[in-house]
């Protein structure tokens, strides 16, 4: 269990308000610079314009930094950093349906990897993209932060179990 | 107007620095790392500081289950808080703020068929976007935390989008035609 600089008892009441904040910074920023991380692949197919694509792979960079820097300040908050050496490269990652091999999650991540850049691009934009356009007036995009709702007990409740049985019976499991 | 001074430059710089999405990917990087750094006492996953579609998803059920008691899943971060995580609360207060200070807000309607295929949209990103682990952000963060199945995630986006595009174009000249 990785322990951070605040203890449990302050941390538990400290993450509504500090995501919060983070949220509303994160927000504001988007809106001024249009960051999106579909556009940016987009826009350099198409017309070869780096300026979107250059905000998704500074992030890249930068959380690598950023976490390079906490971890040489705080370790303990840091347990698995650097993933592929403390972990191993492809070992699945909490927060994915657990209780599968290396092989499934790459399939896992494949697979809806590309969908999701199909399935966006045509939407015009990923889902930082479209809580910005809701929050700037636009229907459409809150119908789809509208259908993210709708689908996270979805997810929880049907779709996670399916997905672990899919894979066990094809023999992916861990 | 010229800027005359030093503070007009560091003004001029200020605003180019904001609006350019490289400045942002730079704030979410450190900012996600300094927030797990705070606040992964509470509960795990690692590089979980920003994500739309994990969040949303904590958000949504950690609300339901408190509402209506029920034990829908979400990572333990926002199951062991007093309250889930609020980020996507957070990027709508603060876009919203930031297009009506800009007079950047204005209402855009779409028909049925919009709504109905956007919804569809959402439904499916979100569901797609847990399977893996994560939304494009949190992909980004696990590759920067050193997770290669995350760098394979954004390899196939990648991949998708220009397959998403070309289907785009083909679509449009069939218009044309």
């Amino acid at each position: 269990m990785a322990t951070g600089v605040l203890p449990v008892e302050i941390a538990v009441l400290a993450v509504p308000a500090v995501t919060l904040l983070l949220g509303v910074l994160i927000g504001y920023l988007a809106q001024r610079s249009g960051f999106c991380s579909i556009g940016g692949f987009r826009d350099y197919f198409l017309f070869r314009h780096t300026r979107i694509l250059s905000g998704y792979l500074a992030l890249i960079v930068f959380s690598f930094l950023g976490y390079l820097l906490f971890w040489t300040l705080t370790p303990a908050a840091m347990e698995h950093f650097f993933w592929a050496l403390t972990s191993g490269p492809f070992t699945p990652v909490p927060g994915a349906p657990a209780g599968l091999g290396p092989a499934a999650s790459i399939l896992l991540a494949v697979i809806p990897g590309f969908l999701v850049g199909f399935i966006c691009v045509l939407l015009g934009g990923c889902p930082i993209r479209q809580a910005v356009m809701t929050s700037e007036g636009n229907i459409r995009a809150a119908f789809f932060l509208l259908g993210m709702g709708v689908a996270s007990p979805v997810f929880a409740a049907f779709v996670s179990g399916w997905i672990v049985f899919l894979a066990k019976s094809l023999g992916l499991g861990a | 107007m010229v800027p005359c001074s030093i503070h007009d430059t560091v003004r001029r710089h200020a605003f180019l620095l904001v609006r350019h999405p490289a400045f942002l990917g730079a704030v979410i990087g450190i900012l996600a790392a300094l927030s797990q750094s705070l606040l992964i006492s509470a509960g795990g996953p690692e590089a979980y500081g920003f994500c739309v579609a994990c969040h949303t998803r904590d958000l949504v059920n950690g609300v339901t289950n408190i509402l209506a008691g029920s034990s829908l899943a979400l990572a333990p971060i926002s199951k062991n808080a007093v309250l889930p995580v609020m980020s996507v609360v957070g990027v709508l207060i603060g876009a919203y703020v930031s297009a009506r200070v800009n007079r950047e807000h204005a209402v855009k309607k779409g028909s049925f068929r919009d709504y109905l295929l956007y919804f569809l949209g959402g439904f499916l990103v979100l569901i797609l976007a847990m399977v893996f682990g994560g939304c494009p952000y949190r992909a980004a963060l696990r590759t920067g935390y050193g997770d290669f199945i995350a760098l394979l995630f954004i390899v196939a986006m990648a991949l998708g989008v220009v397959a998403g595009t070309v289907f785009m174009l083909k679509r449009a000249e069939r218009e044309d035609a």
